[in-house]
C-alpha cells in the first residue's frame, strides 16, 4: 500500500470519517434515500481491510469489518484507491470503467450522494489533519 | 475561432469504440461487414414508427440483398429503453434462433438493443438487477455480433458504452455501462434519417448539441473531447437550420449524423453536467422528450456555469444557444409541460436530479437550491 502502513490505519480513517458523517444532518438525510447496508471491501489489502455502513430504515450505523447480514451494495477497491476516493481524486465513472471499483447489487441509490463527494473529502481531510497523518493527503 | 489555452485533468482515459463507416446509402455495406464479424441470423430491432416510415424496410432491404438470414424484427421498442421490453427483447433474440443484431432506430432503440445484447452474451433472464448495478464492467466480456444505423442525429447511442434505462415503477432514469455493448460497428447513412419528422430532427439535434456543450465544459473535458465537442458545434449550428427548411437535403442530414457521433464520442469519455442531469429527472416524471428536456435546460445550466468555466464558455454563446432554439422553433419553456413552480411539487424532480450520474461533471457545484432555481429559470 502507497498510503497506508497496514490494514488497520484506512479503517480507522474511514470508519472515523463515517462516523462523522453520520451525524451531520446533510449525510443523515441522504443514508435515508439510500437506505441501505453497504459493505466497502478493502480486503484485497489485509483480511479485516473492510467496514460497513447500514443506512436502512433510518439506521446510520457505522462498524468495521464485513456486515453479519448480506449486504445490498458492495463496494471492492484497493485501500489506496478508497483514499483518493475519499479525498474526492478518483473519478468513480472512470475508476469503474477501468475495474479500480468493483460493484455487487444496487448502486443506484449510492449514486445520490455522489455530488457530495466534494463535502466529504473536506471531512476526510479534517480528519487525517486530526489523526496526525497529513502527511497522507493526496497529492 | 481562435482556441485559448484551456486546462484539463491532468489523468484521463479515452476509450474508442466502435468502428464507424460513413457514406449515403451505406447500409450496402451490411453483409459483408456482418459476414465478418461472424453473424448469419439476424434479428432486426426497430420501432413501429420507422416501419410504417419505410426506414427499416430499407434496411431489410439490404439484408435479404445480402447472405444474412432475417430471421425476425422487433418493432415494439417505444420511448427509452424499458426494462420489460428488454427482457422481451432478449427473449424473442433466442426463441427466433439469431445470432447477431442489426439495429434501426434512435436512442431509445439503441440503447434497449445494447441492453439486450448484454443479456444475450451473458445468458441473463432478467436486466433489472444488472440496471441497479450501474457499471458492469467488472468480468465483461465481447458480445455478439452487432450494428447499428442511428435515424436520429442526437443521441450518440452508437458510440456509447453506456445506456440509458428507464424503470418505469420507480419511475428513475438509470445510466448503465457495459464496454462492449457498443455495437461492433456503427453505420451512418443519413438516407435513413431524410424521413424524420421536423419536431424529432430538432429535439434530437439539440440533444447533440448539448452533449458537445456539456462536453467541453465538464470537470472531464480534455483535449481531445474538446476538438470533437467543438466541431459538432460548429456543424450542428450550420446545418441544423438548413435541415429544418430542407428535410431532404441528405448532405447536410449526414453532417448532422456525424456530428452526433462525434459528440456522442466527446461525452461518453469526458461527461456531461447539469443539463443532462435536470433533463433526465424531466423525462422520468414528466414525460419531457430528452432533447427538448435539454434543449429547455440547457441555456440556464450553461448561464449558471459561466462564472466557473468562463474560458470555455467564450467559445460558446448562451444566446447562440437561444437564438438557434428560436430558429428552429422549439419551446423554450417548462411551463409548456405543466412543470410546478412551488418547492414541494418540485422536490421529486430536484431529488432525481441530485441522484442523477451526470450531476458530479457539472463544472460548478450544484446544490439542491441551485437545481430548484434552474427550474424555475426555465419556466
Amino acid at each position: 500500500m502507497k498510503y497506508w502502513k497496514d490494514e488497520t490505519e484506512p479503517v480507522k480513517a474511514f470508519v472515523t470519517l463515517w462516523e462523522t458523517l453520520s451525524k451531520e444532518d446533510e449525510f443523515i438525510e441522504g443514508m435515508k434515500k439510500v437506505n441501505q447496508l453497504i459493505w466497502f471491501d478493502y480486503t484485497e489489502d489485509g483480511p479485516n481491510c473492510s467496514f460497513h455502513v447500514d443506512g436502512r430504515d433510518g439506521k446510520f450505523i457505522v462498524k468495521a469489518g464485513k456486515p453479519a447480514e448480506a449486504p445490498d451494495l458492495t463496494m471492492s477497491l484497493t485501500a489506496d484507491n478508497a483514499h483518493l476516493s475519499w479525498a474526492n481524486k478518483l473519478n468513480p465513472v472512470m475508476a469503474i470503467t477501468r475495474g479500480q471499483i468493483k460493484v455487487k447489487g444496487s448502486a443506484t441509490g449510492l449514486l445520490k450522494l455522489a455530488p457530495k463527494l466534494k463535502k466529504v473529502a473536506l471531512y476526510y481531510e479534517q480528519i487525517l489533519k486530526d489523526l496526525g497523518w497529513a502527511d497522507k493527503l493526496a497529492k | 475561432m481562435r482556441y485559448p489555452d484551456l486546462s484539463f485533468e491532468p489523468f484521463f482515459t479515452w476509450a474508442n469504440r466502435p468502428r464507424i463507416l460513413y457514406k449515403a446509402g451505406v447500409r450496402e455495406e451490411l453483409g459483408f461487414e456482418m459476414e465478418k464479424l461472424g453473424g448469419t441470423r439476424v434479428l432486426l430491432y426497430t420501432d413501429k414508427g420507422l416501419v410504417q416510415a419505410g426506414v427499416a424496410q430499407m434496411v431489410i432491404e439490404a439484408i435479404k440483398a445480402s447472405s444474412l438470414e432475417l430471421v425476425g424484427v422487433y418493432d415494439k421498442i417505444v420511448q427509452d429503453a424499458r426494462l420489460d421490453l428488454i427482457n422481451e427483447g432478449a427473449a424473442f433474440y433466442r426463441k427466433c434462433g439469431a445470432d447477431c443484431m442489426v439495429v434501426v432506430g434512435g436512442g431509445s432503440v439503441m440503447d434497449t438493443a445494447k441492453a439486450i445484447n448484454i443479456m444475450i452474451g451473458g445468458g441473463h433472464e432478467d436486466f433489472s438487477p444488472l440496471a441497479e448495478q450501474v457499471g458492469l464492467f467488472d468480468g465483461a466480456q465481447p458480445l455478439p455480433p452487432h450494428i447499428a444505423f442511428p435515424t436520429t442525429a442526437g443521441t450518440g447511442a452508437e458510440v456509447t458504452y453506456a445506456m440509458v434505462v428507464l424503470n418505469d415503477i420507480a419511475k428513475a432514469k438509470v445510466a448503465v455501462g457495459h464496454p462492449f455493448c457498443t455495437p461492433d460497428i456503427a453505420m451512418l447513412d443519413p438516407e435513413l434519417t431524410v424521413k424524420l419528422p421536423p419536431k424529432i430532427t430538432a429535439f434530437t439535434a439539440m440533444d447533440g448539441l448539448t452533449h458537445a456543450i456539456e462536453a467541453i465544459t465538464t470537470v472531464n473535458a480534455n483535449p481531445i473531447s474538446d476538438a470533437l465537442g467543438l466541431h459538432a458545434i460548429r456543424i450542428i449550428t450550420k446545418y441544423l437550420p438548413e435541415v429544418m427548411k430542407n428535410p431532404g437535403n441528405v448532405e447536410a442530414r449526414g453532417y448532422l449524423l456525424i456530428a452526433s457521433t462525434m459528440a456522442g464520442m466527446s461525452f461518453i469519455n469526458a461527461f456531461l453536467g447539469g443539463a443532462h442531469a435536470t433533463a433526465h429527472a424531466l423525462g422520468a416524471l414528466y414525460g419531457i422528450p430528452h432533447g427538448l428536456a435539454n434543449s429547455i435546460m440547457l441555456p440556464h445550466v450553461m448561464t449558471f456555469n459561466l462564472e466557473e468555466k468562463p474560458e470555455r464558455f467564450v467559445l460558446i454563446a448562451v444566446q447562440a444557444v437561444k437564438n438557434l432554439q428560436k430558429s428552429v422553433g422549439l419551446t423554450q419553456t417548462l411551463k409548456d409541460f405543466d412543470v410546478p413552480d412551488d418547492r414541494e411539487a418540485l422536490q421529486p424532480l430536484i431529488d432525481l436530479a441530485m441522484g442523477d450520474s451526470q450531476l458530479p461533471y457539472n463544472p460548478r457545484d450544484l446544490e439542491e437550491d441551485d437545481v430548484y432555481n434552474l427550474y424555475l429559470k426555465a419556466r
